[in-house]
């Protein structure tokens, strides 16, 4: 799939993505190179709210910006009778 | 951006900025994708989102508290092993890998293991102690999004958490990656020695040119694996006081946003004992804060090609090259277990959804348990309480017992 402003002449373009930050659960920054536990940024914690807000603004922009790849789904429930997926957070 | 779809939306890894993003189904939906069969199937647990793998067990450091007892004789697996090991991260949708070791750096084919990742989507980053970087081992280092080096102070400090002076070493590794362009930060593992000179340490790492420095809380693994390890590890009050220390240096260091700090999982206990972050859970989660992940969003490679929970922990039965398998994992399956229903002080702590039950490695070690985290400022709460409730007599058989009664 492509940006929603890639259509090629003739093509079908796309739907304009609609990117918010209240869809958005949690964002983890950086990108952390320890090899023996995860770690978190958590200087943002304590940042000013115009820090914050600058940091979701800017995932926003990404996310209705950036060409997509999807890859494998999460690992499969070998009980085939358990419930449908519940809707819960990461 | 890449996108793995999971039972409560996405997670998607942004390529503009170093950035993973948590979207829920709406917000998913938003964008113009579905998640189809992983919305509507049954619910199997998500795989990794990082993966630790452990690409030599070779290291001529030392350091007295290595996790993985690495050695200059360790153990080192062939490329090809690891490439098969690269392709079960890419198969399991694992958005980041992190070499170590041992000393990664020993290796020959280090930039062929980072460009492999890279051509599977993952971003492949890298811990060295900066020991014997030659320009030839640097010029290795190019594909990595970011290389931490181990650096836990001054060479006093440095000397009495490993065990010998490797902080010049180190030093220059920082300032050797930094001025080759490369994203540089630095690991800093808190004892009760190291913390009190934290400050210091940081300072100087920054103006060597690290941009980030991660903490890490010193854990009883391989070499650690002591009774000397309860004479390292923090002190309670140094716990408690993780919070407001983390405050104070966010404040005098990272308000101009080039220079970043990061707390490792097993931290994140300490910080019920800061009223203000065990208020807002909600604000930890939206910024991405991981708590005890081992088995979940987390899990480790070994040397022996085999799947562990963590680093620090035991490895699992679950060859590595299948990893997709994890779901059926009973290891796994009983890390993640007690995390969906920790027992007390847990069950009712404000943080249960962040921290996931503080370090499970600490716990075995100190209170030979898979439990709650002995050193976690509200279990130690919780346990005094109980003792008050009902006295218990003689000195008792854990660690952590022994050592109170000593």
């Amino acid at each position: 799939m492509t940006g929603p402003d890639a259509a090629a002449d003739g093509a079908e373009k796309e739907p304009q993505r609609r990117a918010e930050v209240a869809h958005i659960l949690g964002v983890r920054v950086g990108h952390g190179a320890n090899c023996s536990s995860i770690g978190s940024v958590i200087d943002t914690l304590f940042a000013t709210a115009t820090v914050g807000a600058a940091i979701f603004a800017a995932v926003v922009a990404s996310l209705a910006s950036e060409e997509v790849t999807a890859v494998a789904p999460p690992g499969k429930n070998t009980d085939h009778d358990a419930e449908p997926a519940p809707e819960k957070t990461p | 951006m890449i996108v793995r779809y999971e039972p409560w939306g996405a997670w998607v890894k942004l390529e503009s900025q170093a950035a993973l993003v948590a979207l829920d189904r709406e917000g998913v939906r938003a964008l113009g994708l579905d998640g189809g069969a992983t919305w509507s199937g049954a619910a199997g647990p998500s795989a990794p989102v990082e993966v630790h793998m452990a690409v030599t067990a070779r290291c001529g450091a030392g350091c007295e508290g290595c996790y993985l007892d690495a050695r200059p004789d360790g153990v080192e697996p062939p490329a090809d092993v690891l490439l098969r090991e690269l392709d079960a991260l890419r198969d399991a949708g694992v958005f980041t890998v992190a070499f170590g070791g041992g000393e990664p750096t020993t290796r020959d084919d280090l930039d062929v293991l980072a460009d492999a990742a890279l051509a599977r989507g993952i971003s492949p980053v890298l811990t060295t102690s900066g020991l014997g970087l030659s320009d030839a081992r640097l010029a290795r280092l190019r594909s990595f999004a970011q290389i931490n080096v181990s650096y836990d102070g001054a060479s006093e400090t440095y000397t009495r958490v490993r065990g010998f002076d490797g902080a010049a070493a180190a030093e220059g590794a920082i300032e050797r990656i930094a001025g080759a362009g490369m994203r540089v930060g630095v690991n800093v593992v808190l004892t009760r020695e190291s913390f009190p000179r934290l400050r210091d340490t940081l300072v100087r790492a920054r103006q060597l040119g690290a941009r980030e420095a991660q903490l890490l809380r010193y854990k009883p693994a391989g070499r650690a694996a002591s009774l000397d390890y309860l004479a390292r590890r923090l002190t309670p009050e140094q716990a408690r006081s993780l919070g407001p220390t983390l405050r104070e240096l966010s404040s005098a260091l990272c308000d101009g946003g080039d220079f970043h700090l990061r707390v490792d999982c097993a931290l994140v206990a300490f910080l019920s004992a800061d009223e203000g972050l065990a208020r807002d859970p909600a604000r930890l989660a939206r910024f991405g804060v991981f708590g005890c992940e081992a088995g979940g969003a987390l899990a480790a490679f070994t040397v022996h090609g085999r799947v562990a929970p963590c680093s620090f922990a035991g490895a699992t039965d679950l060859r590595a090259t299948d990893l997709a398998l994890h779901a059926g994992d009973p290891t796994l399956a009983r890390w993640r277990a007690h995390v969906e229903a920790p027992p007390e002080p847990c069950a009712s702590c404000s943080l249960r959804g962040v921290c996931k039950g503080g370090c499970k490695v600490v716990a075995a070690h100190v209170d030979g348990s898979h439990g709650p985290d002995p050193e976690c400022p509200r279990v130690l709460d919780h346990a005094e309480e109980t003792r008050k409730e009902a006295p218990v007599r003689g000195a008792g058989s854990t660690n952590h017992e022994k050592e109170t009664a000593a």
